[in-house]
């Protein structure tokens, strides 16, 4: 994996572009990107079949251990990796140890090793078994073992712990992949901690770009997806950029956060390349549908960027967003439709129709971007959440 | 040889074959919507969808017909909404099928039935709604399915004595009632219900008074609700041999592989089912041998699809190894196996089609069985039932 800036902003933020991208070398990706957020290996809820029809799908599938770690010697004796084996033979595979989309089961990780958490309960995964795994799998990308199990309420103590366990955790990640033929052409993603604490993000930040690796995963803010706005801590933004001052230019840098579309904008402005798609996701199984217009300037009117399923009618007549008796009458607002081929699927129309909007926003944010009109993307998507 | 059927309804029927040695016929039946080759099986779709499945997906498959809850539609998204925006809700399928008195039964705990109808309380928001024969059929004339079905007084098939014979009774008046409140009689064809539990003089009663209203078809109702199978066929084939050969059959909520190959031989056009899409649900696939449970870790490093055979995306896509690790983890496996399930129902009743049209039939049956029961332990009902037909089991 390489990654070039091909335009910066100086707020930090950076269009670019993540060349020999796969294994195989061959793939160029731009960034801002997110990658799709799946379980198990599949999109939730949807068939290849189906995530075929959904446009511009990301070219590279999070895949999780948690749900995935326990079947790797069916994936080892199968023999040609997780994509493969997971029917997404056509995606970059970036192994992650979390479930973006899910809390931690906390207090379970210690210095020999961290836990990940499936259906079937815990699987307490040391740097051995870790390696076993991946080289079953044979991602693109994956995500070096880590303690993230922190958030604001950790003390230093703890966090210094934190980054001091991910560090070691990755020594030896990096010997063991010295001798790993398997692993030899994958990406390893080094992972940022230590919380709320400049001091320990700085420290964790520099020793990890010491490191032999090609990204960058910052996480620890929270334990696994809080449901809170990082943004709202008066801090966090502060600290982000102090963290990502201190990494190389050259490399990407990833956060598998849930975050809205408003979010991701001041994210990336802050210097993140790569997200997740786990924020659609989490807004179906809420039973909310994400509708906004990305295009500049909004060929439709206003509407609020998610559409709950309380009072669906009452505001305006067109709009029945009920997706708890899975009817959504996309055709009777077809300026939100544009281009969404999923909208009338019913009980798969949210996954998709989220899924879409969401693929459809990082396109409109590369644009926007591009054209010098991020703040007018950013102030359209705060009118149409009735921000002001 | 084609026999055309009534042209008086929103349905008509055309015999193609009939087979020789037992009661199977392999027909096109036109609705408004859709052309429909029988034997044909309906998957459910709770509020009118498939649960699973997307509108595409069930184009792909070719299925031409789906049967939709009026109970459940009724209370949500409600008759104001389908009223506006009518049969445009499932525009995505070619047809659909809407019943009524079913869901009395399965949410019995929640009805109480007097002649005027049948009174719910929702389980949505807890509100009362009586539904009548009336307001039945004033809700499927708003959602606009080609076949609707007249409200019945439906009791469980345990039931005998005087609750059966009222409810038989009262079945035949409330399709007077509906007959009489249907609006849309030429887009709509209304099906009148044979009940009368394990009771063959009821029964028999029952369809003697049916066959004398005009109707585009008929359904067999009450059955499939956990009664002895050796009293289902018979139950069965005392409907089939009253009911009019000329118009279609439809045999209500049984699906599995089995029942319908004997069924379609005791001459039945039309099934539906929740069968294959809840066993999917639960990581089960059908296959011509019976069910693979991909949950089971036998499947754990079998790098096959479900059936190599089969032509469905499912099937083109996924391993059984890679449903097994889904089937015991994520949603993503119902979706994916419920493909799969609809596709072997829907290839199962192609094949009756085609070998009825062959006039291979009875050799069609056999076979099934023997891939079905290669040590030929077959079920005693379905061996009886068959030869009640002239088929014989190898």
């Amino acid at each position: 994996m390489k990654f070039s800036v091909e335009k910066a902003l100086s707020s930090g933020g950076r269009l670019g572009l993540i060349t020999q991208a796969s294994k195989c070398g061959n793939i160029t990706l731009e960034t801002p990107m997110c990658t799709l957020f799946t379980k198990g290996g599949s999109a939730p809820h949807l068939h290849m079949d189906m995530l075929k029809r959904v446009a511009l799908v990301p070219d590279v599938a999070a895949m999780s251990l948690g749900s995935l770690a326990d079947h790797h010697e069916s994936v080892a004796e199968f023999g040609k990796g997780l994509g493969e084996f997971a029917a997404m033979k056509n995606k970059l595979v970036f192994t992650t140890l979390h479930d973006a989309s899910l809390a931690l089961a906390t207090g379970k990780n210690d210095n020999s090793g961290v836990a990940v958490w499936g259906k079937g309960g815990k699987i307490k995964l040391d740097t051995a078994l870790f390696m076993k795994v991946q080289e079953a799998f044979q991602p693109d990308w994956f995500q070096a073992m880590s303690d993230g199990d922190t958030d604001r309420e950790c003390g230093q103590k703890r966090l210094h712990k934190s980054v001091d366990r991910t560090l070691d955790f990755l020594d030896e990640i990096v010997e063991k992949m010295q001798n790993s033929q398997i692993l030899s052409k994958s990406s390893l993603i080094g992972v940022i901690e230590g919380g709320f604490s400049e001091v320990e993000r700085v420290r964790s930040a520099k020793e990890t770009a010491l490191r032999p690796v090609q990204g960058f995963l910052i996480e620890g803010f929270e334990k696994g997806n809080s449901g809170k706005d990082l943004f709202s801590h008066d801090t966090f933004s502060n600290i982000l950029t102090t963290t990502i001052k201190c990494l190389p230019e050259d490399k990407p840098r990833m956060m598998e956060t849930v975050w809205s579309p408003l979010q991701v904008i001041k994210a990336f402005r802050l210097g993140i390349d790569v997200f997740s798609s786990a924020y659609p996701h989490t807004l179906a199984e809420q039973g909310l549908a994400l509708v906004a217009d990305y295009s500049l300037p909004p060929s439709s009117q206003a509407a609020r960027l998610e559409l709950g399923c309380t009072n669906p009618c009452t505001e305006d007549q067109t709009l029945y967003t009920d997706l708890n008796i899975k009817f959504f009458l996309c055709f009777t607002m077809p300026n939100f439709a544009r281009g969404c081929i999923l909208c009338f699927t019913m009980p798969n129309f949210p996954k998709g129709h989220n899924f879409h909007q969401y693929f459809d926003f990082f396109h409109h944010l590369r644009k926007a971007v591009l054209e010098d009109k991020l703040d007018e993307l950013e102030q359209s998507l705060e009118q149409q959440n009735g921000n002001k | 040889m084609a026999t055309q059927g009534s042209i008086n309804h929103a349905l008509s029927m055309t015999i193609l074959a009939e087979c020789s040695t037992s009661k199977a016929r392999a027909s096109v039946v036109r609705l408004p919507h859709a052309l429909v080759d029988t034997p044909v099986f309906m998957p459910v779709g709770t509020q009118g969808t498939l649960k699973g499945l997307v509108p595409d997906q069930l184009r792909e498959l070719d299925c031409r017909i789906m049967l939709g809850n009026t109970y459940h539609l009724g209370h949500r998204p409600g008759p104001d909404l389908l009223e506006k925006a009518g049969r445009q809700l499932f525009s995505y399928c070619f047809s659909f099928q809407d019943s009524g008195g079913f869901q009395m039964v399965s949410l019995l705990e929640l009805a109480e039935i007097t002649e005027e109808g049948v009174k719910f309380r929702s389980p949505h928001d807890g509100s009362e709604m009586l539904l009548t024969p009336e307001k039945s059929i004033e809700i499927q004339n708003s959602i606009g399915a080609d076949i609707i079905m007249q409200l019945d007084d439906v009791v469980h098939s345990s039931v005998s004595g005087p609750r059966l014979e009222e409810a038989m009774y009262r079945t035949i008046r409330w399709l007077d009632r509906c007959i009489k409140a249907h609006q849309r009689p030429k887009d709509q064809c209304l099906f009148p219900i044979v009940q009368g539990g394990l009771d063959a003089e009821l029964r028999t009663k029952c369809a003697h008074e049916l066959i004398k209203r005009d109707v585009g078809g008929y359904a067999i109702g009450g059955l499939s609700g956990g009664e002895e199978k050796a009293e289902f066929w018979r139950m069965v084939k005392i409907s089939t041999d009253l009911l009019p050969k000329e118009k279609p059959r439809y045999l209500m909520g049984v699906g599995f592989a089995v029942d319908l190959v004997v069924c379609v031989a005791l001459g039945c056009d039309m099934f539906d089912c929740v069968f294959p899409t809840r066993t999917a649900r639960f990581g089960c696939a059908l296959v011509k041998t019976g069910q693979l449970n991909l949950k089971s870790k036998t499947f754990a490093k079998d790098f096959r699809p479900i059936d190599s055979e089969c032509h469905c995306s499912t099937c083109q896509t996924y391993t059984r190894a890679y449903l097994h690790t889904l089937a015991n983890t994520e949603p993503a496996a119902c979706n994916i196996i419920t493909v799969h399930n609809v596709a072997y129902q829907l290839e199962l009743m192609r094949s009756m089609h085609q070998s009825i049209l062959q006039d291979k039939f009875p050799n069609f049956v056999q076979q099934f069985f023997l891939t079905l029961f290669p040590q030929k332990g077959y079920p005693n009902w379905a061996v009886e039932a068959l030869a009640s037909v002239n088929i014989h089991l190898l």
